[in-house]
C-alpha cells in the first residue's frame, strides 16, 4: 500500500478548497478538449479521492465509497423517463424525412399570402406547431431554412429579418412542450415534468407572439422589408378566404367529433367509462360527454350546409389539409400526456408510431429512412446520455462531499439581495450558454443553483405577485429554459446559426446570420424579464 | 446505405442467410405461441419467457430471436450509414456491431410501448411486463449508444482552446484525456466489481411483478461496456494519431448527406 500512501496528500478535508479545485480542474479538462461526460466522470472520482483520501478508496479491491459512481450510473440507466429522450429524437428524425413540413408550409401560406410579412409569420406559426410535435431543435431550423428562406429571399424580404425569424422561431422547440430541456431539468431536480410542460406553455406562446408582433410592427412600419408576392388573380380574396378557412375548421371539427363519438361509444360498449368512485373520468370519453360532442359536430355540419356551402368547405379543406397531419401528431403526443392516457415516455413512443403511420399513408416511409433515423437517434442519444452519466456521477460524488449545501449556505449567509442573486445566475447561464451545450449546464450547474434558489425567501422573488413555494422549482425551470433560448442564438457558437449556415445560400456569412439575430435576442431577453418580474405567469395553468 | 462490404466480405451472404433463417424460425415459434395463448389457459406467457425452466419451446424462441438479432446486427454493421465516418480503428467493428444491436433495440422499444398502450387503452388489459422490458432494453441501448458515440467521435467536447493549439499539444491533450479516462474506468471497476459480481451471481431481479433480472445483468454490463468504451477511445487515439489537425465548429453536427436527403424530400 506504499503506492497509495504517496498520494495521501490528495485528501482535502474542507469543502471550500475542494470546490475551488473542482472548478479549476473542470475548466482545465474542458479546455484541453476532454469530452464533457468523461471529464465529469473523472472528476467524480477525484472528488471522492479528495474527500475520503486514496487509501480508503483503493485499500480493498471491489469495495469502498467508489461504488457511489457505479450506483449513480445505474440509477440513470434505469430511469423510465430517460427513455423518452431517444424516442423524441427518433420521432424528430422521422419527421424531418417525410414531407409533412412542406405541406404544412403550403397550407399555412395560402391563408396568409396577402398579409404584410406573411411568410415570416407563417414561419413562426409553423415553428410553434413543429415545436409542439417534438422537443428537439436543430432539425427545425434546417427544415425552415430549406423551406422558408428561399421563398423570403426570392420575394425580396429583408435578409436580417428572414434569418432572425427562422432561427429564433426554430429554436422554440425546447420552449414549447414537449421539450427535451425541461425533461432533463425535471430529471435532475426531481420536479414533475408534466407540471413543467404545463408551466412553460404560456411563456412559450408569449415568446412566439412577441416574435410575430415584432414582425408585424416592423413590416408595417417599413413595407419594403417584406414585399408582397404578385397577386394571383384566381386566388380567393380577403373575406372569401376567411369563409374558406371557416369551412376548413368545420370539416376538421366534424372529423374530430366523429372520432370522439366513436371513442366514447367504444368505451360505453366495453364499459371502460363507467362512473366510479375514486377513478378519474376519461376526458371526453364519458357517456355524459356524448351530447356535447354530438352538438358540436351538428353545429359544424349545419355551418357547412347552410352558411358556407359544401363546395366552399371542400375548397377550404383542400387548401388547409396540410395542417391535419401535424395536428394529429400533436394530438397523439400532447393529447396522451394531458388526457392522462400515457406518461411522457409512452407519449414519445406513440409519437414515433404516429409519424411512422403518417409516413406510410403518404407513401414516403422506407426502410432506409427508418434506418437512417435510428442511426441519427443512437448517435445523438449517445452524445446526450453519456454527459448525463458523467454529470450524474459528479453530482452524486459532490453531494456526498457536501458541496451543494455548502455553496447554498455560503450564498444565503452573504445576505445579498434575492433578485441580485437571481440576476447573477441569469448572467452565468447566459455566459455559459455561449460556450456550452444546454445539457452540460442543466446537469452540472442545476444541482448547485436550484438548492440556492429554493432557500431564497420566496416572497422576494419577482416584483409583481408572489409564487407559492411549491412552484419555485418549476418557475426556475421555465426561466432556465428561456435562458437556453438565448443560448441557441448567442454568438460565437449559437447552434441555430450553424444549422442555418449549412442550408443558406453561400453569400450569407455567419456574421450576417448573427447580425440578424440581434433584435430577436433582445425579444428573448424581454420575455425573460417578464418571467423574472412576474413569476406567477408560470402558474396560470397549474391548478 | 452503401452496398460496399466493410468487413464481412465473402461471409456477407451466409450471415444474411442466417439472419433470415433465424428470423423466420422466431416468427414461426411466435405464431405458434400466439395460437397457444388463444387455445389454452396455461399457455406460455411473458412470465415464462424469462424463466425457461426446461421448456424446450421457450429455449427455442429465445435462441432463434437472439440469433436473428445477432445476425441482423452483424449483417447491418457491414454497410456504412450515410451519416457515419469510415471505420478505421482496430476496435471499430465491435462498436459498429453493438451499435446495430442498439438501433434494432430502439425500434423494438417503440413496438413494445405500442403493444402496451394498445392493450391497456383499447383492450383494457395492461401488460405486466412492457414497462420493465422497455426499461431493460433501454438501459442497454443507452450504454451501447455511448460506445457508438465514441466510435463516431460525437461526444460533446469544447473546442475553443483545443483548436488553437499546435498539433503536438493537441496530441498531448488527447493522451492526457485518455489517461484520465483509463483512470476513471479503473476506479469504477475497482469500486463496483464486488457489487456487480454479487448481483450477477445470484441474477438479482428487479422486485416487480414480471421481475426481470435487471440489476443482475445491468450492473455487470455497466462495467463491461464502459471498458469497451475505453478500448474504443484507445483505438480512436491510435487511428487519429497521424491525421492532420482538425478544426471544429458546431456545424460538424450537421451532416451534408442528410441535408441533401431532406432537400430531396422537400422537392418531391
Amino acid at each position: 500500500m506504499e503506492l497509495v500512501e504517496l498520494f495521501a496528500f490528495l485528501k482535502v478535508g474542507d469543502v471550500a478548497t475542494l470546490s475551488v479545485i473542482l472548478l479549476v480542474a473542470m475548466f482545465f479538462l474542458l479546455a484541453i478538449g476532454m469530452p464533457l461526460g468523461f471529464a465529469s466522470a473523472f472528476l467524480a472520482v477525484m472528488v471522492l479521492i479528495m474527500k475520503f483520501g486514496p487509501e480508503l478508496l483503493f485499500s480493498k479491491f471491489g469495495h469502498g465509497p467508489l461504488s457511489v459512481v457505479g450506483q449513480a450510473v445505474y440509477r440513470q440507466m434505469t430511469n423510465y423517463v430517460l427513455i423518452s429522450v431517444p424516442l423524441f429524437i427518433f420521432m424528430a428524425a422521422l419527421l424531418e424525412r417525410c414531407g409533412i413540413a412542406k405541406d404544412m408550409y403550403n397550407s399555412l401560406n395560402v391563408w396568409l399570402s396577402r398579409t404584410r410579412g406573411g411568410i415570416a409569420i407563417v414561419t413562426s406559426i409553423m415553428a410553434v406547431i413543429m415545436a409542439a410535435m417534438s422537443g428537439i431543435i436543430g432539425g427545425e431550423v434546417v427544415l425552415l431554412g430549406l423551406i422558408a428562406l428561399p421563398q423570403m429571399l426570392r420575394l425580396g424580404y429583408n435578409q436580417n429579418l428572414a434569418i432572425g425569424t427562422i432561427c429564433a422561431s426554430g429554436s422554440l422547440g425546447t420552449m414549447i412542450p414537449p421539450s427535451i430541456v425541461l425533461i432533463f431539468y425535471g430529471l435532475v431536480t426531481e420536479t414533475s415534468i408534466k407540471a413543467l410542460f404545463t408551466a412553460s406553455f404560456l411563456p412559450g406562446f408569449m415568446l412566439a407572439s412577441f416574435f410575430i408582433i415584432y414582425i408585424l410592427v416592423r413590416t408595417n412600419l417599413n413595407p419594403s422589408l417584406a414585399p408582397l408576392p404578385e397577386e394571383d388573380p384566381d386566388a380567393p380574396k380577403g373575406s372569401e378566404k376567411a369563409v374558406l378557412f371557416l369551412g376548413f375548421l368545420c370539416r376538421f371539427t366534424l372529423w374530430l367529433t366523429g372520432f370522439l363519438l366513436l371513442r366514447a361509444a367504444f368505451f360505453t360498449a366495453t364499459g371502460a367509462n363507467v362512473v366510479q368512485e375514486g377513478v378519474d373520468p376519461i376526458a371526453l370519453g364519458m357517456v355524459s360527454d356524448i351530447p356535447y360532442i354530438a352538438a358540436t359536430g351538428a353545429i359544424a355540419a349545419a355551418l357547412i350546409f347552410f352558411v358556407i356551402g359544401r363546395d366552399r368547405a371542400q375548397t377550404g379543406w383542400e387548401m388547409g389539409k396540410g395542417l391535419v397531419a401535424p395536428i394529429v401528431v400533436i394530438g397523439v403526443v400532447l393529447g396522451s400526456i394531458y388526457m392522462g392516457i400515457t406518461g411522457i415516455t409512452e407519449a414519445a413512443g406513440m409519437g414515433v408510431v404516429a409519424v411512422f403511420v403518417i409516413g406510410l399513408i403518404r407513401r414516403e416511409m422506407t426502410f432506409e429512412i427508418v434506418w437512417d433515423s435510428l442511426m441519427r437517434t443512437l448517435k445523438s442519444t449517445g452524445t446526450i446520455i453519456w454527459v448525463t452519466i458523467g454529470a450524474a456521477s459528479l453530482a452524486a460524488a459532490y453531494t456526498l462531499a457536501g458541496g451543494p449545501t455548502y455553496v447554498a449556505n455560503s450564498i444565503i449567509a452573504s445576505e445579498l439581495p434575492t433578485m441580485g442573486i437571481i440576476l447573477v445566475m441569469m448572467l452565468i447561464f447566459l455566459i455559459m450558454g455561449m460556450f456550452m451545450d444546454w445539457i452540460g449546464i442543466v446537469l452540472l450547474i442545476m444541482p448547485v443553483f436550484l438548492p440556492i434558489v429554493l432557500k431564497l425567501p420566496v416572497q422576494e422573488i419577482g416584483f409583481l405577485g408572489t409564487l407559492e413555494p411549491k412552484y419555485v422549482a418549476i418557475w426556475f425551470g421555465v426561466v432556465f429554459c428561456m435562458n437556453m433560448q438565448v443560448s441557441f442564438l448567442s454568438p460565437p457558437f449559437g447552434p441555430a446559426a450553424f444549422y442555418l449556415k449549412s442550408v443558406a445560400p453561400s453569400h450569407i456569412t455567419l456574421t450576417d446570420i448573427f447580425r440578424g439575430f440581434l433584435p430577436f435576442i433582445a425579444i428573448q431577453l424581454i420575455a425573460l424579464s417578464v418571467l423574472l418580474i412576474w413569476p406567477p405567469i408560470v402558474t396560470l395553468f397549474l391548478g | 446505405m452503401s452496398d460496399e462490404s466493410l468487413w464481412l466480405g465473402r461471409l456477407r451472404r451466409p450471415v444474411r442467410f442466417a439472419m433470415t433463417a433465424f428470423a423466420g424460425i422466431a416468427g414461426l415459434i411466435y405464431l405458434w405461441l400466439i395460437a397457444n395463448a388463444f387455445l389454452f389457459e396455461d399457455a406460455i406467457d411473458m412470465f415464462d419467457m424469462i424463466r425457461p425452466e426446461g421448456r424446450f419451446i421457450v429455449y427455442a424462441m429465445l435462441v432463434s430471436l437472439g440469433g436473428a438479432i445477432l445476425f441482423a446486427s452483424l449483417y447491418l454493421s457491414d454497410s456504412q450509414g450515410a451519416i457515419e465516418q469510415k471505420p478505421d480503428g482496430f476496435f471499430d467493428f465491435v462498436s459498429l456491431i453493438s451499435s446495430r444491436l442498439a438501433m434494432i433495440m430502439v425500434a423494438f422499444i417503440v413496438i413494445v410501448m405500442f403493444y402496451e398502450v394498445v392493450s391497456r387503452y383499447v383492450f383494457l388489459s395492461p401488460t405486466l411486463w412492457a414497462n420493465e422490458l422497455s426499461l431493460w432494453i433501454a438501459s442497454f441501448v443507452f450504454l451501447f449508444a455511448g460506445q457508438y458515440a465514441m466510435q463516431q467521435r460525437s461526444h460533446i467536447r469544447i473546442y475553443v482552446i483545443y483548436d488553437m493549439m499546435p498539433r503536438w499539444m493537441q496530441k498531448a491533450s488527447d493522451v492526457l484525456s485518455l489517461a484520465l479516462l483509463l483512470f476513471f474506468t479503473f476506479a469504477l471497476v475497482w469500486g463496483g466489481y464486488s457489487d456487480a459480481m454479487r448481483r450477477m451471481m445470484r441474477m438479482e431481479t428487479f422486485g416487480t411483478a414480471w421481475d426481470p433480472p435487471l440489476p443482475g445483468t445491468l450492473k455487470p454490463a455497466i462495467l463491461i461496456i464502459i471498458i469497451l468504451v475505453t478500448i474504443q477511445a484507445v483505438s480512436n487515439l491510435i487511428a487519429d494519431w497521424n491525421k492532420a489537425p482538425e478544426h471544429h465548429n458546431p456545424a460538424d453536427e450537421i451532416d451534408e448527406t442528410e441535408i441533401e436527403k431532406i432537400r430531396k424530400t422537400l422537392e418531391d
